[in-house]
């Protein structure tokens, strides 16, 4: 970088930094491997100029440089913004490049009124990657007018060889040797320079991040307004789309009410007037019979007398008869014209709708997405058709009850605006039946189809006083918390916090039944959680359990223990009171002891290492040791092949301990009466160890051959108890055996 | 003193060696065997201290118990001296095998003519150990006893008279109570004189009962079918019944069908060794 610095060629282009990377690679100029690179410059290119400046001048003036530029780029900021994007490639190279620059000015040939404007246009062109950087020159200068101005004058005192101290002179924005401070800029306030280039720094990386902000805000803004157009553009097409058929339906039924009454009219207007000439024809044939009657009887008034009678007799006769024929002379047809309203009230209907839409059709019910349920809601979605127009839409739901189809679930509708709906209060683990119509002022939908969804379920119940645990596994049991059954159950573990763990969640998922046995780390501690799952998602957690896996954890088994034997609360204390044990015999064959008085431990079933420890009365007899599940419990412990124990008698106050297996014990004598015993179970080697736990002694070690899995068991044999101490650390001595 | 190295042979990738010396306590050449496990070779290793019972030298152990293996995997040196100083021409000392030669019985003789040679308790507790640090890979702090018959009574009273000195101690069929048993009576008679108060310094059962010294984890093993047991040579109830009265642990095996021969000590070898090793390399 220093040797390409120093080589620069003066045709050298100044490329843009990256304005929002400034505030760190601004504090690079005055540190020392540039600084080194300036030297190598110094000696190296600063030969041909002939007067190579000393040290303090060179870092004096390229703080005036780094001011100047600071001043402009501070100036430009918000015009590079825009155009810095696309070169991101140059900018490394970018602060040496700049003194480069600046000392091909200074060492070069050139005017100084040339390299001024020179420098000015490179420093823009560089910036602008496309054709628009001169106008934007332009811009810049209209808007900042003197500053640019000012910009361009910084530049001149490079090459001043005085040796006096720069300042800043505020008034005039400039900075002035300090002997000028004297009659040019007496009266002007003036600062050091290294203050002037602090402010101006700060002032710079100020406004660059308002900018900064203004831009991001500018752009967020912009965005919402296109998003706003589009939108109104499509709404507003809609409606005149709307608008349009609306006004053509109208116009179609007023064409054809029109045309209905027109032609009931004319059918009117021709019966009436055929009525009329109906009558006039039967008037007009009326007269010509009583002219025709007239005209007989003028002839027969001419006529003799005998020929008269005669006539007169039969004419009378047809007189009368003519006359008794009544002549219809009432009006059959009104002339005025009937009350005819017209009915437009279809019209009006649809005048009135102009401004609706057309009733929508049924909405299409989503099936249910996975993992969208809780116990206690559903999230509902549907979908409508893209030209129907919704105000409202009513989900209608019930349980689905596949028990009894007679009685019929009660139905809740909810009205909701939006195409989905987080239906609550529902029964955890439970399917219901969901369909939904839409609704606007023209009308409902039709419903759509019915889709099923199912509740979450309960997050199940964990046994926490049933959880087995060792050094590298625990045995994690629940209950499901739900009637139903569900699909599965997930077990989630957090390794606590310490410095190797960060408190990641671990999880095994698909457990079909309700316990899972679950690989650990040993000596940590663990957070434990159980979902249930079912198609409509998982349950919420269970409430947490915390495992240790440092020693071994059991709970005792209840059903071993007979009834004269007592578990404490917290499950971890044996005890045998000193009522006598009931002469009633149990059912052999159950699961409880029945000859010892014992209960046995359910030791996880995990063939590793084990170790556990119990506290005894010194005087107790007491029996501990393992055996397996099936050992006969009609039969002393360590009596059969099946188990093996350390049995204490306390008679005549001596100590007697045994070594008990298929009835044989070592003959061992031991000094010591532990108080606490350690008990190490090794399934690798085949071992069962026996500790002092206080003197860390060990006391005997059964080589058994374990083909299955062994609890631990303790026996009182008289009143006493016996206190089990369990996750307890392997103590060190322990692993010699 | 100068070693001289009498063997060398590999075993179970480490050493065995037996090395002669000249010994300031006994006044004569003794020989000792040493074996150096593999782990010897990188670094410092606790020292374990055999001491053998009557008419034993230090090629009894090395080549009857089969101890290499499990000393190699703890990675322990173990140590097994002579049991007396050897051709010192004392008049009677090679008259019995239960006096004098191969008898040392390890203690500090206090009559003459033993008085000048017969100084085994020093000897194993003092000269050696420090024959031992200085010659060999050894940590000097970690170091424990143990012994057969007349060596398990050795061992016994070598740690409960130097509280701290081992870190373990175990016994084979020990002589757990010297000051009552013909062994014993004739050995100490012979050594520290008629005087029988100065015998119970070198008794185990008397040592402990006024044992305060640091916690001690005692093991021993006893054959049933043990000819001496049965001769009243050993007397470990008297040693058991002490101990349970100063609660000093200790946990007695009493070994169904096993005699004293080193066939017994060979069987639970590996109990010892390890017994050893829980302490020396916790």
């Amino acid at each position: 970088m220093e040797g390409e610095a120093a080589g620069a060629s003066p045709d050298f282009h100044f490329y843009p930094t990256d304005l929002y990377d400034s505030e760190d690679r601004l504090h690079l100029f005055p540190e020392e491997p540039t600084r080194t690179g300036r030297e190598v410059h110094a000696e190296m290119a600063g030969e041909p100029g002939g007067a190579a400046p000393g040290k303090a001048q060179r870092d004096l003036e390229e703080d005036v440089d780094e001011l100047v530029h600071l001043s402009a780029l501070g100036g430009a900021g918000e015009w590079g913004a825009e155009l810095a994007d696309g070169s991101a490639a140059h900018m490394e190279v970018l602060d040496h490049r700049l003194h480069g620059v600046q000392r091909d000015w200074r060492l070069g040939a050139e005017a100084e009124a040339e390299a001024e404007a020179e420098a000015g246009d490179r420093v823009f062109a560089g910036w602008g990657a496309a054709g628009s950087s001169r106008d934007l020159r332009e811009a810049y200068r209209y808007a900042h007018g003197r500053a640019s101005e000012e910009y361009e004058c910084y530049v001149i005192p490079e090459e001043d060889e005085d040796e006096a101290a720069l300042v800043f002179c505020v008034t005039c924005r400039a900075p002035v040797r300090a002997v000028e401070v004297s009659d040019e800029h007496r009266q002007h306030e003036v600062t050091p320079l290294s203050k002037a280039l602090e402010s101006a720094k700060d002032e710079i990386h100020k406004n660059m991040f308002k900018l900064e902000k203004q831009i991001i805000q500018m752009e967020n803004f912009a965005n919402h307004l296109e998003e706003v157009f589009i939108t109104v553009e499509e709404n507003f097409g809609r409606q005149e789309q709307n608008f349009e058929s609306h006004y053509n339906e109208i116009l179609e039924t007023l064409a054809q009410k029109y045309e209905e009454k027109i032609r009931a009219l004319g059918e009117k207007k021709r019966a009436k007037l055929e009525a009329l000439y109906g009558q006039l024809v039967s008037c007009g044939e009326n007269l010509d019979t009583c002219k025709e009657l007239m005209e007989t009887i003028e002839e027969m008034c001419h006529e003799e007398k005998v020929d008269f009678i005669k006539d007169a007799v039969a004419m009378a006769d047809r007189l009368g008869r003519f006359l008794n024929t009544e002549t219809d002379v009432e009006i059959s047809t009104q002339p005025d014209f009937e009350d005819q309203t017209l009915d437009f009230s279809d019209v009006e209907q649809l005048m009135g709708s102009i401004n609706t839409i057309p009733a929508p059709s049924a909405p299409v019910i989503n099936p249910q997405a996975p993992n969208s349920a809780t116990g206690s809601s559903v999230r509902v979605c549907w979908s409508l058709y893209s030209d129907d127009t919704v105000e409202s839409y009513q989900l209608s739901y019930r349980p689905v009850q596949d028990s009894s189809p007679g009685k019929d679930q009660a139905e809740f509708t909810v009205t909701v605006k939006e195409t989905y709906c987080s239906v609550t209060n529902l029964v955890p683990n439970t399917q219901y039946e969901f369909w939904v119509t839409a609704q606007n002022r023209a009308g409902t939908s039709p419903a759509s189809e019915r889709a099923v969804y199912m509740t979450a379920p309960s997050p199940p119940i964990i046994k926490s006083k049933e959880i087995r645990s060792c050094e590298e596994a625990a045995l994690i049991c629940w209950e499901s918390g739900n009637l139903n059954p569900v699909d599965s159950y997930t077990v989630e573990l957090t390794q606590a916090e310490t410095p190797e763990a960060s408190g990641v969640t671990e999880s095994v998922v698909g457990i079909p039944s309700c316990e899972s046995l679950v690989q650990l780390q040993p000596r940590q501690t663990y957070t434990i959680y159980v979902r249930a799952l079912n198609v409509g998602g998982p349950s919420a957690r269970s409430e947490p359990v915390t495992v240790h896996t440092t020693g071994s954890c059991f709970p005792l088994n209840q059903h071993t223990c007979p009834p004269w034997l007592t578990i404490s609360e917290d499950g971890f204390t044996v005890m045998r009171s000193e009522r006598k044990t009931p002469a009633k015999e149990l059912l052999p064959g159950s699961t409880q002891f029945t000859r010892c008085v014992a209960v046995m431990g359910n030791l996880i079933p995990i063939r590793g290492r084990h170790y556990w420890e119990v506290e005894v009365d010194e005087r107790a007899d007491y029996t501990v040791g393992v055996a397996f599940e099936d050992v006969p419990k009609q039969e002393d412990l360590g009596a059969n092949c099946l188990s093996w124990c350390m049995r204490h008698r306390f008679a005549s106050s001596r100590h007697k301990y045994e070594f008990l297996h298929n009835e044989t014990t070592p003959d061992i004598r031991i000094t010591v009466s532990p108080r606490k015993i350690g008990v190490l179970l090794d399934y690798e080697n085949s071992k069962l160890s026996f500790f002092n736990v206080d003197i860390s002694q060990h006391l005997y070690t059964f080589s058994c051959q374990l083909h299955g899995f062994v609890h631990p068991c303790f026996s009182l044999e008289k009143p006493g108890c016996l206190k089990i101490r369990n996750g307890i650390a392997m103590p060190k001595h322990v692993s010699f055996y | 003193m100068a070693l001289k190295q009498i063997s060398s042979n590999k075993c179970f990738g480490g050493l065995q060696k037996v090395f002669e010396h000249d010994s300031v306590e006994l006044n004569c050449k003794m020989k000792f065997a040493i074996y150096l496990p593999p782990k010897a070779e990188t670094g410092k290793c606790p020292a374990l201290y055999w001491l053998s019972g009557l008419t034993c030298t230090e090629q009894n152990f090395i080549s009857k118990a089969g101890y290499h293996q499990a000393a190699s995997e703890h990675g322990l040196v173990v140590i097994a001296s002579d049991t007396s100083p050897r051709g010192c021409n004392i008049k009677g000392e090679d008259e019995s095998w239960d006096f004098g030669t191969g008898a040392g019985f390890y203690v500090d003789a206090t009559e003459d003519p033993w008085k000048t040679n017969y100084r085994m308790y020093s000897y194993v507790t003092e000269e050696l150990p420090q024959l031992i640090n200085a010659n060999f890979p050894v940590d000097p702090q970690r170091m424990s006893i143990f012994g057969h018959s007349m060596g398990g009574h050795g061992a016994l009273i070598c740690a409960l008279k130097n509280p701290g000195k081992y870190k373990s101690v175990s016994a084979f069929a020990p002589i757990c109570n010297p000051v009552l048993c013909p062994w014993g009576k004739k050995a100490f008679s012979g050594y520290l004189g008629t005087d029988q108060s100065k015998w119970k310094a070198y008794d185990a059962t008397h040592l402990v009962k006024s044992y305060l010294g640091s916690q001690l984890d005692i093991l021993i093993d006893q054959g049933k079918d043990d000819q001496f047991l049965s001769d009243g040579q050993l007397l470990p109830d008297n040693f058991i019944a002490a101990c349970t009265e100063k609660k000093v642990p200790v946990v007695f095996r009493l070994q169904e069908g096993y005699d004293h021969s080193y066939y017994f000590i060979a069987v639970f070898i590996t109990d010892h060794i390890r017994h050893h090793a829980k302490y020396l390399n916790a």
